[in-house]
């Protein structure tokens, strides 16, 4: 099993505010077999090289969730990530703090943001007192009911989706992958009595601020998924509620406006997505845009096409499963 | 001063339940920990929960499959009310959201482990630990407690013969703390980091045993280690016996199922100290792999199955050891696991000093004795955590005001500044890498007098140097020099204990196989080891096993 060692430079950011002003990177210069672990790395040159660098670690087999670093501009566990690949493909590996969280020292961040928006989404199961769980045995839960939860039960709260998470980095009120994941396990657990609350919840307290840019499902390293989650999060919100917020109608009126004529009539859009009241406001905006882009404000042909997608909507529409929800 | 009625310190699944039982009892819990609570080593168990629910199955047989498992040294009054706590522990979990694996009429799925005669071992497909640590904490989440996070325990307060509270480092701040506490609770896990070959986390380095035992706490049957059959080759991480409950089997390099020779009747499921010693002799014998090791196999069981009911585990050898269990065998051997030892208490968590509680992997009822059963560890956590609490809470309603003293908090320090202002000095990464070697190479599965008495030769020379160790960085953040030099400290303590207790013990019992020992002996032996500290390390003494139904036995599987 002995392999081939290959040089691993790997350049690590560090802070400390007890002595530093401003943050700066050290570079050191390894030799390891490929398939060496990121961390065994990072452990190496703590033990070798600088005792004072300073990370979380815990578990070493992608478990304990403690671990997640930027490397290479990706958020990832350090623990289950192989150097060999990295410098195939970078030159070097540049490990750095999870964005989005305060840097506390080197790679350790300030975590309770993450765990804040975690804990205002009552993660735990409430019950319905009037149906209480069966006495003295387990409540029935068949194995398609436990289906349902997706992969959200891998879940090791790691905190590489929130890093990954562009929509997190605008707006610090946006709940990130993590807890919207967490709360699809509830919406969607037989024993939770609070779906209907949560959907409603959720609506207004940043469900639609996810971008739908999936970086978070690339990032997690348990393959939670969390943007698919926050899509049926969606869905599931809209079937509830109705689209009741600007995201919702917003993406109601996506789906419309672009069957309508298979390409986008802005104007409409606004229109399908604000209330009149709140149209008002965006009227400075509208003149802006009107000026500089005279041609948003003009109805756009229906495109020639446009069969072809009335047939994908159509099979969309009856696609099995999706109306379900 | 912090001040509280219940200090529980760690936040695995033993403390946490533990501090559940005792804010439900009414009294104020703060909880001490080193990690974040889902970071507890207890997320990284894989298997199951053993609870005797099946209609075939039977209390009793969980009883006497545990005593035998024991290989006689637990203590049987403790493990029939263990067994009988068993189904009402696993349904409160479920109902606190633990999400089960499930069979198809809906009740909690089963699958069979080692050692046991019935599937009994209740499961979240390889993810068991993880899916309870989930849900206890996030029950835990509804109450009101406080929580000291990334927090080392470095002492326990005693004064007048009664625990008063504890002393602990704040490694974000970078300050030691005394916090009084009427009880304490110790669930801070085990010391596997003691070995370099290990499935444990870099966590698990004993600091509540330690702390107990310096504070004059008996420590028991700290010689039994147990070591489990399957970790992954280079990394030693865990491969959950599960994946030979679902029928994986173990071969040698000749393609041999060699367990048919160890265990005729269970085959790949006997005991785990059986089946660590089946593969190590085939290894010494020529029959592993170059390299040193054999394969567990899993290809005959189809892609669907192992992706489903041991998805972790894919995961795990795909990224840790670059094998693909659907098509490949996977590269096993023996690393250390679980210690079967730990600080000596009844069956409701008392330890031997008033005040003093303890739960989990760090506490010894004994309900595992000479060898632990897969499943019954995450049961005993639950269980023995939930009695922890409750009696800490029960003393802790009545005890007298705890109160601890500068001169406390003063010693500690001191210890500390001391260690910071060594200019030359022993680094204390170096004295646990020996330590480490020493234990891997002296004291693993079969042992010989020689090995051990070089093994305690090295040991306490490294405690010798370890009292000029150094801390060489300066920073007040996370200050992790720090960590690593209390940690080395209290793993050299308790490894010099697992040696003293293995040379004692002239038999082979359970994990603790003696080469010039090798039959069991009950007339002599069939009694606990108690370690306290004395002027020249560790004093043992024993005491007595209870017995209530079961005759010992040989153990055949």
């Amino acid at each position: 099993m002995a392999a081939a060692r290959v040089k691993v430079p790997i350049e690590v950011y560090r802070f400390d505010p007890t002595h530093d002003a401003k943050p700066h990177y050290d570079r050191f210069e390894l030799d390891l077999a490929p398939h060496t672990p990121i961390l065994t790395a990072l452990l190496q040159i703590r033990a070798d090289r600088d005792p004072t660098l300073t990370m979380r670690y815990s578990c070493r087999s992608a478990i304990c969730g403690s671990c997640a670093m930027v490397v290479n501009s990706k958020s990832r566990l350090v623990c289950q990530t192989p150097v060999g690949p990295e410098v195939e493909k970078h030159g070097k590996i540049v490990i750095e703090p999870m964005r989005s969280l305060p840097v506390l020292r080197d790679l350790v961040v300030e975590m309770s943001p993450f765990w804040g928006h975690y804990r205002k989404l009552e993660p735990h199961l409430i019950t319905d007192p009037r149906h209480p769980m069966p006495a003295d045995r387990e409540t029935p839960m068949t194995p398609v009911e436990v289906e349902r939860f997706k992969e959200t039960p891998r879940c090791i709260a790691c905190g590489a989706c929130y890093s990954a998470c562009p929509a997190v980095e605008a707006d610090a009120s946006f709940p990130g992958p993590m807890a919207l994941a967490k709360l699809y396990r509830f919406v969607v657990d037989p024993r939770d009595s609070a779906r209907q609350d949560r959907l409603v919840r959720i609506q207004t307290e940043g469900l639609w601020l996810c971008l739908r840019c999936h970086l978070c499902t690339e990032a997690c390293p348990k393959d939670v998924q969390p943007s698919q989650r926050i899509r049926d999060l969606k869905e599931m919100a809209i079937a509830a509620q109705g689209a009741t917020e600007n995201g919702s109608r917003h993406a109601l009126g996506f789906k419309e406006n672009l069957r309508d004529r298979g390409i986008l009539n802005e104007l409409k859009l606004v229109r399908q997505t604000m209330s009149p009241l709140a149209m008002l406001g965006q009227i400075p905006q509208g003149l802006k845009v009107a000026r500089k882009k005279p041609e948003t404000m003009r109805k756009p042909p229906k495109i020639q096409e446009l069969e072809q997608i009335e047939t994908l909507y159509r099979e969309l529409d009856d696609a099995p499963g999706e109306k379900a929800r | 001063m912090q001040r509280h009625d219940v200090v529980v310190v760690g936040a695995g699944l033993a403390g946490q339940r533990a501090a559940l039982a005792a804010i439900e009892a009414g009294r104020d819990v703060a909880i001490v920990t080193k990690l974040h609570p889902l970071r507890s080593h207890s997320g990284a168990a894989q298997g199951g929960i053993n609870a005797a629910v099946g209609k075939e199955d039977s209390v009793d047989t969980h009883i006497y499959d545990t005593v035998k498992g024991s290989d006689y040294l637990g203590d049987q009054d403790a493990i029939e009310f263990f067994c009988r706590e068993a189904g009402p522990t696993v349904v409160e979990m479920e109902h606190f959201g633990t999400i089960f694996s499930r069979a198809d009429d809906g009740s909690l799925a089963r699958r069979p482990f080692g050692g046991a005669g019935f599937p009994r071992t209740i499961y979240a497909a390889d993810r068991t630990g993880l899916a309870l640590l989930q849900a206890l904490y996030e029950r835990l989440g509804t109450e009101s407690f406080t929580i000291y996070e990334e927090w080392d325990l470095t002492s326990l307060v005693v004064h007048d013969g009664r625990v008063q509270g504890i002393v602990a480092f704040d490694r974000r701040h970078g300050d030691f703390a005394a916090i009084a506490a009427k009880a304490v609770v110790l669930a801070t896990g085990p010391a596997g980091r003691i070995y370099g070959r290990t499935t444990n986390a870099h966590s698990c380095t004993g600091d509540g045993l330690a702390a107990a035992y310096r504070a004059g706490a008996a420590l028991k049957d700290m010689e039994f280690v147990q070591f489990h059959p399957t970790a992954l080759l280079e990394s030693s991480i865990l491969i959950t016996e599960g994946a030979r409950g679902e029928g994986g089997i173990l071969k040698n390099a000749n393609g041999e199922r060699f367990m048919s020779r160890y265990a005729p009747h269970v085959l790949d499921l006997a005991s785990r100290d059986v089946v660590s010693r089946a593969i190590w002799t085939e290894v010494q014998e020529g029959r592993g792999f170059p390299g040193r090791y054999v394969h567990l196999e899993l290809m005959h069981l189809g892609r669907e199955k192992i992706e489903t009911r041991l998805q972790e585990i894919c995961d795990f050898t795909r990224a840790f050891a670059g094998v693909d269990p659907v098509t490949q065998p996977i590269p096993v051997m023996p690393a250390q696991h679980y210690m079967m030892g730990g600080i000596s208490t009844d069956l409701h968590g008392e330890a031997t000093i008033p005040g003093l509680f303890a739960a989990g992997e760090a506490a010894c009822v004994s309900i595992h004795g000479a060898n632990r059963l897969g499943g019954n560890s995450l049961l005993e956590t639950l269980v023995f955590g939930k009695q922890a609490g409750l009696a800490a809470a029960a003393y802790a309603e009545t005890a007298a005001t705890a109160s601890v003293t500068p001169e406390d908090l003063e010693g500690e320090t001191a210890h500390v500044r001391a260690m910071a202002a060594r200019k030359d000095g022993e680094e204390p990464q170096a004295l646990r890498s020996e330590m480490q070697a020493t234990m891997d190479r002296y004291v693993g599965i079969y042992r010989s007098p020689g090995d051990l008495e070089e093994a305690l030769r090295r040991l306490r020379a490294l405690q010798r140097r370890y009292e000029n160790v150094r801390i060489s960085e300066t920073s007040r953040v996370y200050n992790l020099h720090l960590t690593d030099a209390l940690e080395t400290g209290h793993m050299l303590d308790l490894a010099e204990v697992i040696v003293v207790g293995a040379l004692a013990r002239t038999e082979s019992r359970g994990a603790h196989t003696r080469l010039d020992y090798p039959k069991r002996d009950d007339v002599n032996w069939m009694r606990h080891t108690i370690a306290r500290p004395g002027p020249e390390g560790p004093t043992l003494s024993y005491a007595p096993v209870a017995y209530t139904r079961w005759e010992p036995k040989e153990r055949v599987y």
